[in-house]
This record gives structure tokens, C-alpha cells and sequence, in this order.
């Protein structure tokens, strides 16, 4: 909100819009050679189009190059308009049967940066991303591996011998732990021993 | 005349109120709600087949009707293809009418059989304007390869 009210302000000078609107999208299109930058906030986005048509409406409006199969159409042209295809774009008026295979994909590269397969094309990223999250699967198991064999040891803790288990059971029969189904069910309190 | 005038106007309220009284005003339910009509299929490519005959159409509408065909979930009729095509040749833009066909070749290859149809209706056409198909310029296949912009740097 800040910035929007400086940006607002700074446009509500006159001399400030003046030059705005002298770099602004549509005196960038015929503009051969991009202007040195005004210094102002919405310049270095303006200022990447200079050169080029701007031919329609594209993604939402802004003048901006973007290759989706969605929206194919974008709002610029992709390449500016260099003598070499601005002669192009004259013969382009004529017959296209008379338009060679290189003219016809030069046209088309000059409009539009990939062809809409090439969008779609499979960038065997998976490969990268499968081997990545391998790699990540085998430290943790390895360390899981590696903890338990080499940090943790039950070999020296004294309640894990069979006394202390042992003890433990005849504290949980006096306890009469689970009387109804469970241990203490099987215990037969009368003779001191387990229910056959 | 002033009396009269408000005998007159008592007398019709007076009428009012007995008339009603007699006759109990009925509701009519009446709503009053847009009236939404389904476009048929039908409907909606003759929209953009004579959007496209337009004689005055230009680059910028003839590009949004291009993406509001794109963001359909529909493939183009033929007429409506070959009407788009004679916009580009109108507009001398080729590599529109190109990569409008790279777009209803994409969206047509959910069924094998609706692309040789649609090259099939409109291969007269193409012939009468001198455009290839993608196959012929290749761009059936990714021809350059980009690097990622979020790889490069």
C-alpha cells in the first residue's frame, strides 16, 4: 500500500508521467534502440519489449512474452523487428506459396520463441528428481542402519537380562494386570502357576 | 373543480378498497431472473466462424478469439479452422495461422481419428493459401531445444 501511494504520487508529478509515457508500451514498439532508462518503478519490465510489436492480448493483458499451450497467443511479438524481418514481413504480404520453408520458420521464430511440442517436449528432469530422492532414501537408511548397529547398544543394559524380565513379570502377576482376558487370566493364583 | 376532483379520487379509492374486498388479490409469483440460455455447439462456431469472416478484424482479436479457442475445452470445427486461417491470411500473419493449427493439432490428439478429419476438410484451404501444415514445417516434433530459465543461473 506504501509504495503503491509513492508510486502514485511520483506518477502525479507531470514531468514524471511525460517521461513515462514517452517510454511507455506503445511509443516502445517503434523504437529501434531501447532509451536509457527513467529512473521510475515501471521502467525494467517496459523496457525488456522495446523493439517489438506488441499484437495482442496475450496472458492477462500485459505486454509480456510467455510460451503456454493454454494460452498460445502471447501479447508480443519474441524477437524484434530487425530489417532482415521486417523484409520478411513485406514479402509475407505476398503469396505464402512463394515463401520458402526457412522464411516460413524464420516468420515463425520471429513471432513466437518455441513451437508449442517443444513446450510440451519431456525435459527428462524426472531422471535428475528420481535419482536425487534416491540418493536422500539411501542416507536415511543407511543412517538408520548405522544407529542401530554402532550408536545404540542393549548388550549392557542390565534390565534387558532375563532376572530383570523375569522380576518384571511376577510384579506385573501381583499386580493382577488384565485379570479378564489378559496376562493375569492365565495365572492361576491357588496353585502358583500358569493355567494349563 | 378542486371538489370534485377529490370526490372523484375518493370515489376510486372507495372503489378500490370494495373491489378488493370482493375479489382477494391473488399473488402472482412471478420471478424475475435472468433467463439463461445454453449456447448449442452449434451456436457457439457460427459465433466464431463469423468472428473470424469479420473484414475487420485485426491482429489483437483475432489473437484473443485464437485464445479463448485455445482455453475451450473443444477442438475447433473445420469451419471455424479455415475461417481463422483466412483471418491470418487477411492479417498477412503466418506464423499465426501456424501456430493456430499447432494448437488444434495438440488439442486433437486425445482421438487419432479427429486430426486426419480436420486435415482432410481443410487441406483445400491450405492449398489456397499457400500454408503448410505443422508436420510439413516439422513442429511436430520439438525441433530446438530451450534451456529451463530456472536451470541457467
Amino acid at each position: 500500500m506504501y509504495s503503491r501511494a509513492i508510486v502514485r504520487s511520483f506518477l502525479a508529478r507531470p514531468s514524471a508521467y511525460n517521461k513515462l509515457a514517452a517510454n511507455s508500451s506503445t511509443a516502445a514498439v517503434f523504437q529501434a534502440e531501447p532509451k536509457a532508462p527513467v529512473q521510475g518503478v515501471m521502467q525494467v519490465r517496459e523496457d525488456k519489449i522495446v523493439g517489438r510489436d506488441i499484437v495482442g492480448y496475450g496472458l492477462n493483458g500485459e505486454p509480456q512474452y510467455f510460451d503456454s499451450i493454454t494460452f498460445p497467443f502471447p501479447s508480443v511479438r519474441f524477437m524484434k523487428n530487425t530489417p532482415e524481418i521486417v523484409a520478411l514481413r513485406v514479402k509475407e504480404k505476398g503469396d505464402w506459396k512463394k515463401l520458402s520453408i526457412e522464411e516460413k520458420k524464420k516468420l515463425y521464430r520471429a513471432s513466437f520463441c518455441q513451437t508449442l511440442v517443444e513446450v510440451d517436449a519431456p525435459t527428462g528432469e524426472w531422471k535428475a528428481i528420481f535419482g536425487w530422492v534416491m540418493v536422500w532414501i539411501s542416507i536415511a537408511v543407511f543412517s538408520f542402519v548405522g544407529v542401530r548397529k554402532f550408536l545404540t547398544s542393549t548388550a549392557d543394559d542390565p534390565t534387558l537380562s532375563l532376572e530383570y524380565r523375569q522380576a518384571q513379570l511376577k510384579r506385573m502377576i501381583d499386580l493382577r494386570v488384565d485379570p479378564i482376558d489378559g496376562l493375569s487370566s492365565n495365572w492361576d493364583y491357588e496353585k502358583n502357576t500358569w493355567k494349563s | 373543480m378542486f371538489p370534485s376532483v377529490v370526490r372523484a379520487l375518493s370515489r376510486g379509492v372507495v372503489a378500490v378498497g370494495r373491489q378488493s374486498a370482493m375479489k382477494p388479490i391473488t399473488a402472482v409469483s412471478a420471478r424475475f431472473m435472468s433467463e439463461h440460455k445454453e449456447e448449442t455447439d452449434e451456436e457457439f462456431y457460427s459465433r466464431y466462424e463469423s468472428f473470424f469472416n469479420r473484414s475487420d478484424i485485426d491482429g489483437w482479436e483475432a489473437r484473443k478469439a485464437m485464445n479463448d479457442l485455445a482455453g475451450q475445452d473443444a477442438i475447433a470445427e473445420p469451419k471455424v479452422i479455415i475461417a481463422a486461417l483466412k483471418a491470418c491470411r487477411r492479417l498477412n500473419d503466418y506464423a499465426l495461422a501456424i501456430r493456430f493449427l499447432e494448437n488444434v493439432r495438440i488439442k486433437s490428439e486425445i482421438d487419432k481419428s479427429i486430426y486426419p478429419y480436420i486435415l482432410q476438410e481443410i487441406s483445400p484451404c491450405l492449398q489456397e493459401l499457400g500454408i503448410d501444415t505443422p508436420e510439413a514445417l516439422g513442429y511436430d516434433k520439438p525441433e530446438l531445444a530451450l534451456d529451463d530459465v530456472d536451470h541457467i543461473y
